[in-house]
């Protein structure tokens, strides 16, 4: 996409993220053929709309399917809430396993995954309702033997994957829904400040609020820019860390505008605490900033080398 | 020439001339450092590297500001220079385009890229280190002259400059960033004075400089009259975007070092995660910077951004470093123990050169968030 598609595109997103269907409008504004066509592009402006929007979708499924090379519109059992190592025992779904006919599980042997499609009313979900029941997602447990995906899958039955390539495209998408959260959560802390008057005075004009403000922006200036590498160098270890470190910057964003945006922040009468409790699952998901964190400071050490740089 | 081509045939150059280019050994003093630097300049500029990205009109063989970024990147990553004191064209050469008079630039400018001459920024004063507005080094206009008098300090490089990119207050007192002037001075001018200051890092980078009745030419004046607050914030931004790629250069340097040196289980994998991460997203940053600047975009309050980031990246990895190399930090005599020492120190002071974080953090809230002017 050249600058004026990607903003004509950005524009439909936008409207589709305030549809009452959003996945039906994503459809219908050509979401899966943006994702063929230049994924990038497509991944990059939906789940930055999505985020600064606090919108939920079933578009990582698909971002993660076009990864796996499957083509079946499914759901995808992702792992667990925390982890990001697909398992056939337990794992969670976005909404996409309450519209969608097929499920993909994901089951691992020596390092190698492969991915089975069953029905989707064969797994048994329960919604989350958490921090967020906004978003949608469910729990599946897959263990109990009664049920009709055993533990131990034959390998006949489904297809090898590269669940690698799926987990650096689905943290780069997540990636970007982070930093377009922690986005709107400064916009608001910075109108707040700029309309809240204390002492006779807007609340911007005081040094801790506006450093507190400009110290966010900053680190999601740079989560942006490393998602971006993420993108440039393609690998599995640039989208780890651009998941990390979006997930600790929309932490940080989260904080210092908690505390600029101070009682109504507090309040459910104010959106942040939607943002809150957005960034808070997301980060969690296909591992959080503290978690990959430790696993890329671990490999570094083990393997005594940084990872591969992208070139100038 | 295009920047692929370039890697490549730098690359090769460099391999074969290791030797040529390499640092003295033992111990080496600032002094010691100054010379292989010229030394180093000069045959890359001999070469034509060092001549690529910068204009013909002042000696260059035209071509993108990336090709400068690449061969910093490339000297800092092999050991071959030292960043802070390289980067001193990235920062001076850019003003001098916009603002030198043409003739002026073309004569001088060379000779600090072929490393003939070194060339400091006369900027800082003693009561003038945030509030730059508040300048008070005095230049009176004499005839087809200015005279000189006043005081400038954290004047980098000073006691080995030819040449000074000075502000001075030429309007009233009060005047603030109205009444600024910026001119280049000869530092071989009768009535300059060099003090060296020995910093908690061990070397003399910084000076006071003192100008008594110093006579400048009034056509060394770099711009108008009065415009040298568009001079300096014409310079500043280029501080914070090919000089700061070099920077990561350095840290990524120092960074693979640290990690192959140091011994087993003295670093915490969630401080090496975190360093590894801040260094990629500012390396990230600076990299969009780079390519924003190879487009012909004019920087300016956004390269606050990379500042704050490259200091946080920077005193994150020292910390590491004081973790990894604990002992010969605190206690070693041995070479690589006092460079350890240096370059920890030094990055305390990444959050206060060259504007502090906290300037640059009014700059991002005034500038980039539209926060309005502070209380």
């Amino acid at each position: 996409m050249d600058a004026t598609e990607r903003d004509l595109f950005a524009g439909s997103v936008r409207a589709a993220m305030e549809s009452p269907d959003v996945d039906g409008a994503l459809v219908d504004l050509g979401w899966r053929d943006a994702l063929a066509d230049d994924v990038r592009a497509a991944v990059s402006v939906v789940f930055d709309v999505q985020g600064r929007a606090n919108a939920a979708s079933s578009a990582l499924d698909d971002v993660l399917l076009d990864a796996l090379g499957i083509d079946t519109r499914a759901a995808v059992v992702l792992p667990p809430l925390a982890s990001w190592r697909a398992t056939s025992t337990a794992g969670v779904t976005t909404r996409a396993l309450s519209t969608r006919s097929d499920a993909v599980v994901l089951s691992a042997r020596d390092d190698k995954y492969v991915a089975h499609i069953v029905p989707a009313t064969n797994l048994v979900a329960r919604p989350i309702s958490g921090i967020d029941p906004t978003l949608g997602l469910l729990a599946v447990e897959l263990s109990d033997e009664s049920r009709p995906i055993p533990r131990e899958m034959p390998d006949s039955s489904g297809q090898q994957v590269d669940w690698d390539a799926a987990l650096a495209a689905g943290q780069r998408a997540l990636a970007h829904e982070l930093v377009g959260a922690a986005r709107t959560m400064l916009d608001l802390a910075q109108e707040h400040a700029l309309g809240r008057e204390q002492f006779g005075r807007p609340i911007a004009q005081f040094q801790a609020v506006r450093h507190r403000l400009a110290e966010t922006f900053v680190y999601v200036e740079a989560a942006d820019a490393l998602v971006g590498e993420a993108w440039d160098e393609g690998g599995a270890e640039s989208a780890r860390m651009a998941k990390a470190f979006a997930g600790r910057a929309a932490r940080t964003a989260a904080r210092h505008c908690q505390q600029v945006l101070a009682g109504i922040g507090f309040t459910t009468e104010h959106p942040f605490h939607r943002y809150l409790a957005r960034v808070l699952v997301l980060d969690q998901l296909l591992g959080s900033g503290r978690a990959l964190t430790r696993e890329l400071g671990r490999d570094v050490l083990r393997r005594r080398a940084l990872p591969p740089l992208v070139d100038l | 020439m295009e920047l692929a081509e370039f890697r490549a045939c730098l690359d090769r150059w460099l391999d074969e001339h290791t030797a040529e280019l390499a640092p003295p050994a033992e111990d080496p003093t600032l002094a010691d450092h100054m010379a292989h630097l010229s030394q180093v300049k000069r045959l890359t500029f001999d070469a034509g590297w060092m001549r690529y990205g910068w204009p013909e009109s002042v000696g260059g063989l035209g071509g993108s500001p990336l090709l400068r970024a690449y061969l910093g990147e490339a000297l800092t990553l092999r050991g071959l220079v030292e960043p802070g004191i390289y980067s001193m064209a990235e920062v001076l050469v850019p003003t001098m385009l916009d603002f030198a008079p043409p003739a002026l630039a073309a004569e001088m400018v060379p000779r600090l890229l072929r490393g003939d001459e070194t060339w400091c920024q006369g900027f800082s004063e003693p009561g003038t280190g945030s509030n730059l507005g508040s300048l008070a080094c005095r230049a009176v206009r004499d005839g087809d002259s200015w005279r000189v008098t006043g005081q400038k300090v954290w004047t980098s490089l000073a006691q080995f400059a030819h040449r000074c990119v000075l502000l001075t207050r030429t309007g009233t007192p009060e005047s603030a960033h109205r009444g600024i002037t910026a001119m280049f001075v000869d530092m071989d001018s009768p009535g300059i004075t060099v003090r060296p200051i020995r910093a908690m890092h061990g070397a003399e980078e910084f000076c006071e400089v003192f100008f008594d009745g110093v006579v400048v030419p009034a056509d060394r004046t770099l711009g108008q009259e009065g415009q040298g607050w568009a001079v300096a914030m014409d310079l500043l931004p280029y501080e914070r975007s090919t000089a700061l790629w070099h920077r990561a250069a350095f840290l990524q340097r120092r960074l693979g070092d640290l990690i192959a040196q140091a011994g087993d289980d003295s670093l915490d994998p969630d401080d090496m995660g975190e360093a590894v991460e801040l260094l990629y997203a500012f390396r990230a940053r600076s990299r969009a910077t780079q390519y924003r600047l190879d487009s012909g975009d004019k920087l300016g309050a956004e390269t606050s951004v990379d500042k704050v980031l490259v200091a946080i990246a920077e005193q994150t990895v020292f910390d590491l470093a004081l973790d990894g190399m604990a002992v010969g930090i605190t206690g070693g005599d041995d070479p690589a123990s006092e460079t350890w020492r240096r370059e920890y120190l030094y990055s305390r002071a990444a959050s206060i050169y060259g504007g502090t974080a906290e300037i640059q953090r009014n700059i991002i809230a005034r500038r980039l968030l539209d926060l309005g002017a502070e209380a």
